[in-house]
């Protein structure tokens, strides 16, 4: 799967560099994400719960950056593996000044996925891994604007407390995403057999969230 | 492991009270522990519709179903129509219109169509067609199945009167 | 006189119990202190294994045991071929890697099994997979067919050098001289689909070993039960008849089935052995599509060579045929797509070419159909093809072409899956096209109605396409007739039945000589304890082979009874009759003996015999054909396809089928109608698809559609031509494939005739709304 895109922080770059250096920002971005632990200077390690469509499970991930240029641009390794199958590849990650209140994020990532989630959860990946972006950034920029506000009151952005998205929020984004993948293209006249399929996707999905739980 | 729990499940007229794993499918419940092996499994997910029984009246699909779902219910299964010296009319029609090859997916089959003819009790060809539409088979093309169903209403209205 | 029963659309004898829950399929089997086995497969396509950890799996309650490659020890080894090579072919190259059942130090596909686990129930074997951890070095994935055997690849197996797994080059004739003297040329690139058999029944193993009495008793969904009990006995080291092979009741076969020398058969036995348990598995819905065989992914680079009149001079055909990761199964498939190319029409000069591909995918065996489908489809675009370019009808190019009846026996000079020459034993391809001509009126549809439907805006098209099965090929199939005390008769063969309705069909064979109620023969197939010859169920080859088998057996049994009647009713042979279960004196019917009791006299208990006296009213007999029976037809459909949403409506579907003298000519409608439906599954509905990394993402009725009640045609018309095989004194051909093989060809011919305005060139097998919806996107740019 190739990932590409950009957002734009409102924040100067050197900021957003410290932000994504500090792995509870980094955990709290990421759904499901249960803990990350910055193991070296360019080592993460973690936990995270995923669920996509009928596939859900516990990953085991390394993250690990690769050529770090602060506070320009990093190499981002990604390696994950567990119940569900696995995930693995590489990112680009550049950030660029826009003007000295503002960064702009590109990135690029080649993502190579196993398992049942490839299997069974396919259909699902697109949306979800849209998904995941956005709730990503979303937090991110919350992250930023509550750790500039600490630093303009003199305090150290070791005591904001950053808040996880909720289970809930990230389950509506990505039904939104999945509606919004399908009306978009050129299949969009299809919609009419996709959704009966995606209805059944999500009681499986909530059956099998039982039947692991 | 999750502690068991105790169910109360009348199938085929006969009252069962187990204890099962609260993840125990219904499918293999009726299959395994009570040993009714006419129902049968055919994608673990809710599509193939081999697994179909009756549930309080209404046809389901009993790989997607936990047994604790069905606590307090009335299953009914294959077994519960015909036996081979006397077949059910709907079993009759099967085979005289050659409606099944290798007979895995029919139990589902006959089953949905127990419930259907239940509630249209004369249907046309579309209709017949229609109703089988949730219930996979990879042998017949379906034609077959269609006229039997057909047939089978037609049986069991003489059979009433 | 016996009244014959050929022909004749008996009800069938095993629906009773299929229909009451009384049957037993390999699920239904169950001992007391069986265990369950969970196969853990690959998430990874192509990988060298760094390590295997089951110690955490291990220690979950219930967990019997888990074995990865390594824990096998000596008993680890690769298959033998099912299928041997194709060495008839003068010049033929061909790799063999046979199929490593659990892969030990490199994986070659996802899905490919890496242990086995052993446990209470499948429940807690299931959870332990999640708990086996797999170390792999990825490597790239190999899944484009040409660009599989271009230098630089990486290779599935690095010891060849190539992923080129065969090449066999056949030539009839010199094409290229054909070409050069030809009016028009055309060159096509044609793709044909990755499909599943689709069996509803997944497939399931139960062993149990006496340890007492050394005998493994066996139960398989297999379609060949004879060549995997001797597989086992090879593997185990144990006598064949030490070995009871049995087939329970199987929910569909189509192909894969006939697959041995897997993980199941080859690794449950030996836990079975030593565990001294009972064990089964069975195979869940998203391993089938993972692990289990599937086929019909092959790339064409076709030419045909015309004269302006349309008189076809040559054909070439070069093709990359998918293997998989291993290639057990030989080259049947791709060598039965070089024989289907041509056998509908006289081509002077064929030039075809097999390059076959080692990749990262499940291994590759016959899906019903099984590369005659391939062939159908190449030759039948390619005349569509020379059609639009020549300006001439397509239904006329093809009558103008076509082998002519008094063409057979037609050698064709190409080397079948038989390794014989393809001989067509017989034949009438023209009535076979008149008749579907007529009933789709289609001469009248071209000219008047088609014209009226396109001034109305609407979309409407023709197909009609020709097609051959070739059935029944060799070596052999045997079987045993033996009548009871009780006056009944079994019908023993170690065959396989996959809901082909053989209780019937041989009952109705043996009855039509023996004289006795189609009920009152039990049919036993697949029981290597009561018959212990024999191949299996493929290539359409049951009623023929068997069919013939049991026909013999059961003249010899006639002819012992006579002997015997007519010693016993002191009456001459020729004066008898058997009848109503009994034999009689035909002018004096009073005075005659039950079979039963005949079978008591054929067995003496004391006394004296005469020598060379065989007891028993019982014969086995065996038949192999020269080479295989080749059943024809034509396939007319007229589509309704909606413009807007590229979503086409079946209206009328005429399929004229030759399968020589019908059995049971209910079961071979039902043979034909199945057959439709998974050919207009392939053309419009069911793809197997791998992603970029070789991870197969339709593993789940989700993503691989199905074709339902409501995607077929209302109503199936099936016609009939009947051109008996004189190979055989049934006149019988095969029948199982036809339905499957002449679907796609007709179908995007019909789509394309039906989106005219578009000049559609669809050359693949395998469509979707989506696709079609691109294709004419494509068109409308062009």
């Amino acid at each position: 799967m190739k990932i590409e895109g950009e957002h734009l922080f409102n924040g100067p770059r050197q900021d957003v560099w410290d932000m994504i250096q500090d792995p509870v920002v980094l955990a709290s971005a990421v759904p499901g994400m249960d803990k990350l632990d910055k193991v070296s200077e360019t080592e993460y390690q973690g936990k995270m719960n995923i669920r996509i469509g009928p596939v859900s499970g516990a990953f085991d991930g390394k993250l690990t950056m690769q050529n770090p240029v602060p506070p320009e641009s990093t190499t981002l390794l990604v390696e994950g593996k567990g119940a569900p199958g696995f995930v693995k590849g590489a990112g680009n990650a550049q950030f660029i000044e826009q003007g000295p209140e503002q960064t702009v994020l590109k990135y690029d990532a080649d993502l190579s996925i196993g398992g049942t989630l490839a299997s069974v959860g396919q259909r699902m990946i697109d949306s979800v891994a849209k998904s995941m972006m956005r709730t990503a950034f979303e937090t991110l920029d919350a992250a930023l604007a509550a750790r500039l506000a600490a630093k303009a009151a003199g305090k150290a952005t070791e005591e904001v407390e950053y808040k996880q998205a909720s289970e809930s929020d990230y389950a509506k984004a990505v039904a939104k995403d999945a509606m919004g993948g399908l009306t978009s293209s050129a299949e969009g006249k299809l919609v009419i057999y996709i959704i009966p399929m995606i209805v059944v996707v999500i009681v499986l999905a909530v059956l099998l969230s039982r039947c692991s739980g | 492991m999750a502690d068991k729990m105790k169910v109360k499940i009348t199938v085929n007229g006969t009252l069962y009270e187990r204890e099962v794993e609260p993840r125990l499918l219904l499918s293999d419940f009726i299959r395994h522990d009570l040993g009714l092996t006419g129902t049968h499994v055919g994608c673990e997910h809710g599509l193939c519709g081999a697994c179909t029984v009756l549930m309080n009246g209404e046809a389901v699909r009993s790989c997607i179903l936990f047994t604790v779902m069905a606590d307090g219910a009335d299953i009914k299964t294959v077994e519960s129509l015909g036996t081979m010296e006397k077949m059910h009319p709907i079993q009759e029609a099967f085979q005289e219109k050659h409606a099944l090859q290798c007979g895995f997916c029919t139990p589902g089959f006959l089953m949905t169509t127990v419930e259907y003819l239940g509630k249209n009790p004369n249907p046309t060809a579309e209709e017949a067609r229609e109703a089988i539409d949730g219930n996979f088979c990879r042998c017949t093309g379906y034609e077959n199945i269609v006229e039997a169903v057909q047939l089978a209403a037609k049986k069991m209205a003489a059979h009433e009167q | 006189m016996t009244e014959s029963l050929i022909s004749k659309s008996i009800k069938r004898n095993e629906d009773p119990r299929l229909l009451t829950g009384n049957s037993t399929f390999i699920d239904d089997i169950e001992f007391p202190g069986m265990l369950h086995v969970a196969i853990k497969r690959s998430d990874y396509a192509h990988g060298v294994i760094k390590s295997i950890d089951t110690s955490e799996a291990k220690k979950i309650p219930g967990v019997v045991a888990i074995y990865t490659a390594e824990d096998l020890g000596d008993y680890w080894k690769a298959g033998p071929l099912q299928v041997p090579p194709p060495t008839a072919i003068p010049g033929a190259i061909f790799h063999a890697r046979p199929l490593e059942c659990i892969a030990k130090n490199k994986i070659r596909f996802s899905g490919e099994p890496i242990a086995v686990v052993v446990a209470e129930s499948r429940y807690i074997a299931e959870d332990a997979l999640d708990y086996i951890y797999l170390d792999v070095e990825m490597l790239d994935y190999v899944g484009d067919l040409e660009k599989a055997v271009e230098p630089g690849s990486a290779l599935v197996h690095e010891d060849l050098g190539s992923n080129l797994a065969a090449d066999v080059v056949q030539e009839v004739g010199n094409y290229e001289k054909a070409a050069a003297e030809a009016d028009v040329v055309i060159k096509k690139r044609i793709v044909t689909t990755h499909v599943a058999g689709g069996a509803i029944e997944n497939r399931g193993f139960v062993a149990q070993w006496d340890d007492n009495m050394k005998i493994l008793n066996c139960w398989a969904t297999t379609q060949g039960p004879i060549p995997m009990r001797n597989s086992i006995a090879r593997y185990l080291g144990l006598m064949e008849n030490q070995i009871r092979m049995i087939n329970p009741s199987i929910g569909g076969g189509f192909g894969p089935k006939i697959m041995s020398s897997q993980i199941d058969d080859v690794i449950i036995p030996w836990i079975a052995m030593k565990l001294k348990k009972p064990i089964k598995w069975f195979e869940d819905r998203r391993e089938n599509f993972l692990g289990t065989t599937s086929e019909r992914d092959q790339v064409h680079y076709a030419e045909i060579a015309l004269k302006n009149d349309g008189t076809i001079l040559g054909v070439k055909d070069v093709f990359y045929h998918n293997t998989g990761a291993y290639d057990p199964y030989g080259m049947t498939i791709p060598l039965n797509t070089q024989t289907h190319v041509i056998s509908n029409y006289k081509v002077p000069n064929y030039y075809t070419e097999i390059k076959m591909v080692f990749t990262n995918q499940m291994v590759v065996t016959p899906v019903r159909g099984a590369g005659r489908s391939h062939g159908i489809f190449v030759m039948e675009r390619l005349l569509d093809a020379a059609a639009k370019k020549l300006g001439m009808d397509p239904v006329e190019l093809r009558r103008k072409n076509l082998l002519p009846p008094e063409a057979f026996p037609f050698k064709t000079g190409v080397t079948g899956q038989d390794f014989v020459e393809n001989i067509l034993d017989s034949g009438n391809y023209p009535m076979a096209l008149e008749k579907t001509v007529q009933a789709l009126e289609y001469d009248k549809f071209k000219k008047e109605i088609q014209p009226k439907l396109r001034a109305e805006g609407k979309h409407k098209g023709i197909g009609i396409i020709m097609f051959t099965e070739g059935t029944a090929v060799g070596p052999y199939e045997g079987a045993k007739v033996m009548v009871g005390v009780t006056g009944k008769v079994n019908v023993v063969c170690a065959y396989s039945n996959q809901g082909q309705g053989h209780y019937t069909t041989l009952a109705q064979i043996c009855a039509s000589q023996l004289g006795v109620k189609v009920t009152d023969i039990n049919v036993v197939i697949g029981d290597t304890g009561q018959f212990q010859w024999g191949v299996g169920a493929f290539a359409s080859r049951g009623i023929t082979l068997v069919g013939t088998a049991v026909h013999q057996a059961s003249l010899k049994v006639r002819e012992k009874a006579l002997e015997l009647g007519s010693k016993l009713l002191n009456t001459p042979k020729e004066e008898l009759e058997l009848e109503d279960g009994c034999i009689r004196i035909a002018d004096l019917p009073e005075k005659s003996i039950s079979l039963g009791e005949l079978a008591m006299k054929a067995n003496p208990t004391r006394g004296t015999v005469e020598e060379g006296m065989e007891p028993g009213l019982e014969a086995a007999a065996y038949y192999g054909p020269p080479h295989g029976a080749t059943g024809f037809g034509c396939l007319g459909m007229i589509i309704d396809v909606d413009a807007e949403t590229c979503k086409p409506k079946i209206e009328r579907l005429v399929l004229t089928d030759d399968c020589g003298t019908p059995i049971n000519p209910m079961i071979v409608d039902g043979q034909l109608h199945g057959g439709l439906q998974m050919g207009i599954g392939e053309s419009f509905y069911e793809k197997l698809v791998y992603d970029e990394y070789g991870q197969m993402v339709t593993a789940s009725y989700m993503d691989y559609l199905f074709p339902q009640a409501s995607d077929m045609p209302a109503k199936m018309e099936i016609k009939h031509s009947v051109t008996p095989s004189p190979l055989n004194p049934l006149g019988v051909k095969g029948i199982g494939e036809a339905g499957a093989i002449c679907v796609p060809a007709c179908f995007m011919q019909a789509l394309e005739d039906a989106l005219y305005e578009n000049d559609l060139d669809i050359v693949e097998s395998s469509l979707n709304p989506s696709m079609l919806f691109h294709y004419v996107q494509k068109a409308k740019s062009a």
